[in-house]
């Protein structure tokens, strides 16, 4: 058994490592491919084709091809009935378990918002039109959001308890977060966390309504900006007692220093203005890394575009960490919402491992209402040690994780 | 293991109020179904509702003008597990109150008409007012923000097993020091087109009753409401032991599943209160109590109430807590008699610990302890 320090008085403090990783976005399938686009800058935003949107405003997303993501699709009659959701978890985990085959996880905690929402939407339409019923069993079966993440774990064998944090567009952080907790406190020495969404359409049209998503380009930050494009995918990372991913001669890729979580009251779906419920999860997670905040070097903005969201987090970011580089690579994936966190806190890992800021891309002019060092358009070279990653969510919740490279 | 149960409320198909609802099930009541008819077209559903009289008198909140059904439902408990902890003379300082929120199915009804609006007309037609009450996490804002939480606020989704995972989480929560008190609530809203769904998934019946233990299950009868559980560090009532479980990838394998939380929880003194429904569940405890617990007494509140999925867990722990302090549990109404359980028709001893076992429709069982 690990050793920890005592925290808090009444619970252990030990430290957590990322032992492994896995990732499917629209930047590419896998660590590699992800960190090249991360590097070129790559707009991975196009146009909407998996569902009629002539009638929305915005009519981009950025996606991932089916081509690739459901070439296993046709292996088994098993594979063809799952949602897409579960093949983007499997790919996930599948290169984060081909990176450690020894990690064995004692319980799952991933973030999503809408599961297998698009087989809910094909059996709506299918019930309402009076047509074909036939697949309906397999719609309802596979559509809540537990299932993708129950289809990966089966592939793995894995049948320890599981935890599905549905806290909306902070899911994938929370679900980090919490992860971190468990093993921190040394209640758990190996935890696979992270989060996922895919595409649909009850939700793409649900962000066209709120006029949230735009129909032009996605520029955090900017003066111009004008809203959010969503994006989908997953990212899966294995969380382990550093002394025990040590014993084990596991590689340490990252270490989780902190994490915060705020609820703001303000409003179901816009943030207090004053950017107070971003602040208070960014200085927790500060608080719970014992770190202040000129340590952090750079920060992986929520950063959605939409102007109110863009304005309370660009206020409290520069309140709490004055010049610190802050980019938002939502301009580049769109915004996957539950995945989102889990994603972007891959993308820190990568920029720790490799040594540079991923870009803000889209940003033409500062906005003179926030004073942030935007790292715009083009990754850059940097010696970056601490971390933040941001995600904030509908229902005022707010989530911060704090990551260091390599454990010391 | 050091959380107690400081307060509890519940809104049920058989009213709201833990005492209230409590006697009608020791009184053998059921809840009447009531048939949902189909915003369009003929076919009928059966389902257990909340009666309108048990949601009237929440507090006027801004958060709960336009809120679904399952918010109120939440608010419900929620407040009513708070105010038990307060008339107990417990002091909950806000700022160290976090709160999860567990959840299976979500506002089916908003998120319907939301998309029924799309399908019948275009995305121009889509409502952005429905849009934001389809989150899952909505009814947690809702409560989050009347309560005035802050802090941790955690919407946890699964099938019936997610009670039990929220009780987890809450009890991990409670042993660092920035928690006093966790509000663990659970809400489902029941609507025809969950019914179509549960029914074409053949997991329910025409019309009650609910059968329970049966050798060929004939399905189960969906039902809504909410339940709630303040967790703290002083209270009546113990939670002993959680097994947060895992999952099963066939039906056919819940048993062992279920059998594993058993042996883990087990107690030959102690009562069970089980989520046997008329489904394949039934087989899965039926088979894991003989196994582990033979003689203890077996009660399960579906027949009474209904199967309402993401909140039945919470229920389940309701009545578990109420058993050990009453020291009994209420009649088992359309249990079989040939199931080699102890199944009782009147009102029975408890025992002196209570085991919730919940095995999920949707590949996940978890299970817990309590005790006085």
């Amino acid at each position: 058994m690990s050793s920890c320090n005592a925290f808090n008085g009444t619970s252990k403090n030990c430290r957590v490592a990322v032992v492994a990783a896995g990732i499917v976005s629209p930047l590419g399938f896998g660590l590699a491919e992800t960190l090249q686009a991360l590097r070129n800058a790559t707009d991975c935003i196009a146009a909407v084709s998996r569902f009629d949107v002539a009638s929305c405003r915005c009519k981009t997303a950025a996606q991932i091809p089916d081509q690739r993501l459901l070439a296993n699709r046709e292996n088994s009659r098993k594979n063809a009935r799952l949602h897409r959701a579960s093949h983007m978890m499997i790919a996930a985990m599948t290169e984060l378990f081909d990176r450690d085959p020894e990690f064995k996880p004692e319980v799952t905690v991933i973030g999503t918002t809408s599961g297998g929402m698009s087989f809910g939407e094909d059996y709506y339409r299918a019930l309402h039109r009076h047509q074909n019923l036939r697949r309906s069993p397999e719609w309802i079966a596979n559509y809540p959001p537990q299932k993708p993440v129950l289809d990966a774990l089966k592939v793995f064998e894995i049948s320890s308890p599981c935890f599905v944090i549905a806290n909306a567009c902070a899911s994938g952080t929370n679900a980090i977060g919490r992860a971190f907790e468990s093993v921190r406190s040394g209640k758990c020495q190996r935890v696979l966390t992270g989060g996922y969404d895919a595409l649909s359409e009850l939700v793409f049209v649900g962000f066209d309504s709120l006029q949230a998503a735009t129909p032009e380009k996605c520029r955090p930050f900017d003066r111009d900006r004008t809203g959010m494009v969503l994006g989908e995918g997953a990212a899966v990372l294995a969380l382990e007692n550093l002394e025990s991913a040590k014993e084990r001669g596991a590689k340490i890729i990252g270490e989780i220093l902190g994490y915060g979580i705020s609820t703001d009251n303000h409003h179901l779906t816009q943030p207090d203005p004053s950017g107070s419920g971003p602040r208070r999860a960014m200085e927790l997670a500060l608080q719970s890394a014992n770190c202040s905040p000129d340590k952090v070097d750079y920060i992986n903005a929520h950063g959605t575009a939409t102007p109110f969201n863009d304005a309370a987090e660009g206020k409290a970011i520069s309140e709490l960490f004055g010049n610190v580089p802050v980019s938002s690579t939502k301009s580049m994936i769109g915004h996957s919402l539950g995945a989102a966190g889990a994603i972007e806190a891959v993308v820190c890992l990568l920029a720790l491992q490799s040594q540079f800021l991923p870009p803000n891309i889209n940003f033409r002019a500062s906005d003179p209402g926030l004073v942030l060092n935007i790292v715009a358009n083009e990754s850059r070279d940097a010696k970056i040690d601490i971390v933040l990653s941001n995600s904030f969510g509908f229902g005022g919740t707010n989530a911060s994780v704090l990551i260091r490279k390599v454990a010391a | 293991m050091s959380s107690r149960i400081s307060g509890m409320g519940w809104i049920t198909p058989l009213g709201r109020g833990v005492d209230k609802v409590w006697n009608r099930l020791l009184h053998g009541d059921e809840s009447p179904a009531q048939t949902i008819s189909r915003d369009e077209g003929n076919e009928t559903y059966q389902a257990f509702l909340v009666p309108a009289e048990a949601v009237r008198n929440l507090p006027p909140h801004s958060r709960l003008r336009r809120a679904s059904a399952i918010s109120r439902f939440a608010a419900a408990a929620g407040l009513d597990a708070i105010a038990e902890a307060t008339s107990m003379g417990l002091k909950i300082d806000v700022a160290k109150l976090a709160l999860i929120f567990a959840v299976s199915n979500g506002g089916v009804i908003y998120t319907k008409r939301f998309y029924h609006g799309i399908v019948e007309s275009g995305a121009q037609s889509a409502s952005p007012l429905l849009f934001p009450e389809t989150v899952f996490n909505a009814p947690a804002s809702h409560l989050a923000a009347i309560l005035g939480v802050e802090g941790a606020s955690y919407t946890i989704v699964g099938d019936g097993a997610v009670g039990i995972l929220g009780i987890k989480m809450a009890s991990d929560l409670l042993e660092t020091n920035a928690v006093d008190y966790c509000l663990v609530v659970a809400a489902e809203e029941a609507d025809w087109v969950l019914c179509d769904a549960y029914s074409k998934w053949r997991l329910t019946r025409s019309s009650p009753p609910i059968e329970v233990f049966l050798d060929r299950p004939h399905g189960t009868i969906l039902s809504e409401g909410a339940g709630a559980v303040l967790l703290g560090r002083e209270g009546a009532l113990q939670v002993d032991a959680i097994n947060a479980g895992g999952n099963f990838a066939h039906q056919r394998n819940a048993g062992e599943v279920v059998e594993r939380i058993l042996w883990d929880l087990r107690d030959q003194n102690g009562c069970i209160v089980a989520s046997a429904n008329g489904t394949f569940v039934d087989l899965a405890e039926r088979d894991a109590i003989k196994k582990q617990m033979p003689h203890s007494p077996v009660y399960t509140p579906k027949p009474a109430i209904g199967e309402s999925v993401g909140a039945s867990a919470l229920w389940q722990v309701i009545i578990a807590g109420q058993a050990l302090v009453k020291g009994q549990l209420p009649p088992m109404a359309h249990g079989s008699t040939d199931a080699g359980l102890r199944l009782s028709e009147t009102a029975s001893r408890s025992g002196s610990s209570a085991i919730v076992l919940a095995c999920g429709l949707n590949q996940q069982a978890a299970g817990l302890r309590l005790s006085t």
